[in-house]
């Protein structure tokens, strides 16, 4: 699931959400946004003092994290398996993958990304992509669709209530326990966590998921700082299943673009 | 202090709720789920699997889970029971010839453990097509009267025009809320 966090604001412009820029080696998306899911091998952030004390315990930037020991990306690259404490102790964007393509056993397939302006009910941002079938080889690049980039308008920082929608579908395995969790951060600044338990999934099943939310207050400095430095806005989205991490995907942004 | 009583409190603290919705497939589920949140309804495709909504109304933050209703898929319909708050059952009015099957699927969810503690709603949808049934002939059919173990409520709608369900979603929030949320 891919948005962004903003600030309240009294405007909206329809138009402030453009196709997201990225080139598409694979050629697999299509739909209204056309093709923005590009992939990418390396998402660095560039280099941050790393977590002193790993087992100190964070101040809470929302309730979810509160007493979460904190972890770090190095840390959690050596471990075999990768819990959702672990991934919420983590205080910046990862700089690499946490887990490889092949761990996604399940078969799960992110097949649409969608977002709307709750006020004025206009889709600001549409992807699909068809689903991948088995066997195929399309993607030379293992971390092909691991990635998307957004290009959004400053007035996207404006909006008040978005809804944010993902559409996945799942092999021929049921799933007992699917949990997704996705950290949105500026920089060092964590903008948003979401915690989500899907719970079971069916076997060759179809969902889809909104979440309807506001976006949390931001400073009018932050907002100006997000709009002069683009793709400093990232976000990392874990997927569990069984509390074991399958899937890794990552996100940036930009709030530059013109209108 | 009970356990309950801790749960409860917790639960208030974040005034969540969980809503399952359920029916025959082709009842309208998914559309009225979206019209509900303002979503265009003109194209909707047989659910395979689930659509879940989170939002906030009315102080409330709803989950409302919407699972597919075929034949095939109802066997899984028990994943999705734990930590029910809200059961809505939802039915094609128009659709007579299911009726039946409808009742059936509804008394069998009825005595399920993990849902004893579920409001019902019965949204008798499609009122808006001629050959529908009205929802005291719904009632009926159903036998709602004979139900003892929840609280329930049906009410006629319209997930094409959107007709009532605010109106449902309402009384099933005021319901739970004043089950769960005034413990103390």
């Amino acid at each position: 699931m891919s948005y962004s966090c903003t600030s309240r604001g009294n405007s909206q412009d329809p138009s402030s959400a453009k196709k997201p820029a990225g080139n598409n080696p694979g050629g697999e998306t299509r739909g209204s946004g056309s093709t923005d899911s590009s992939s990418t091998s390396s998402n660095g952030t560039g280099g941050s003092p790393k977590q002193a004390a790993a087992m100190k315990v964070k101040k809470g930037c929302n309730s979810t994290d509160a007493g979460v020991p904190v972890t770090t990306e190095e840390e959690l690259l050596a471990n075999t398996v990768i819990t959702p404490e672990d991934v919420l102790g983590l205080q910046k964007i990862t700089e690499n993958y946490l887990c490889g393509p092949d761990e996604n056993v399940y078969n799960i397939d992110f097949t649409r990304f969608k977002i709307r302006d709750m006020e004025t009910g206009t889709v600001l941002f549409e992807i699909t992509k068809p689903p991948s079938t088995a066997g195929e080889k399309r993607d030379i690049d293992p971390n092909a669709g691991r990635f998307v980039r957004y290009q959004f308008t400053p007035a996207f920082l404006r909006l008040r209530q978005v809804g944010a929608t993902v559409e996945f579908t799942v092999g021929d395995m049921p799933i007992d326990n699917f949990r997704m969790i996705e950290r949105h951060y500026f920089r060092e600044k964590l903008l948003k966590s979401f915690d989500f338990e899907f719970g079971f999934c069916m076997p060759s099943s179809k969902n889809t998921c909104e979440h309807i939310y506001e976006f949390p207050p931001l400073s009018e400095e932050i907002m100006r700082e997000m709009i002069l430095h683009p793709y400093e806005t990232q976000s990392d989205s874990f997927y569990f299943v069984d509390n074991k991490l399958v899937m890794h995907n990552k996100a940036d942004y930009s709030y530059s673009g013109g209108p | 202090m009970g356990l309950l009583t801790i749960l409860k409190k917790m639960k208030h603290k974040e005034r969540e709720m969980r809503l399952l919705m359920l029916g025959l497939d082709n009842a309208g589920k998914t559309t009225i789920l979206k019209k509900f949140n303002g979503e265009d309804v003109s194209t909707i495709s047989p659910t395979l699997g689930f659509n879940i909504k989170t939002l906030e109304h009315r102080g409330f933050k709803l989950n409302i889970w919407d699972v597919g209703g075929q034949k095939s898929l109802r066997s899984y319909w028990r994943n999705y029971f734990e930590s029910t708050d809200g059961l809505v059952w939802v039915v094609d009015s128009a659709d007579r010839l299911r009726m039946e099957d409808c009742r059936q699927e509804l008394s069998a969810l009825l005595l399920e453990e993990r849902l004893a503690g579920a409001t019902l709603l019965v949204f008798a949808n499609k009122q808006d097509l001629p050959g529908a049934l009205s929802k005291e002939a719904i009632q009926e059919v159903l036998a709602l009267d004979e139900i003892k173990s929840h609280h329930w409520c049906i009410i006629g709608c319209s997930a094409v025009t959107g007709e009532n369900l605010l109106a449902g979603v309402d009384w099933l929030l005021d319901d739970i809320a004043a089950r769960i949320f005034t413990a103390d």
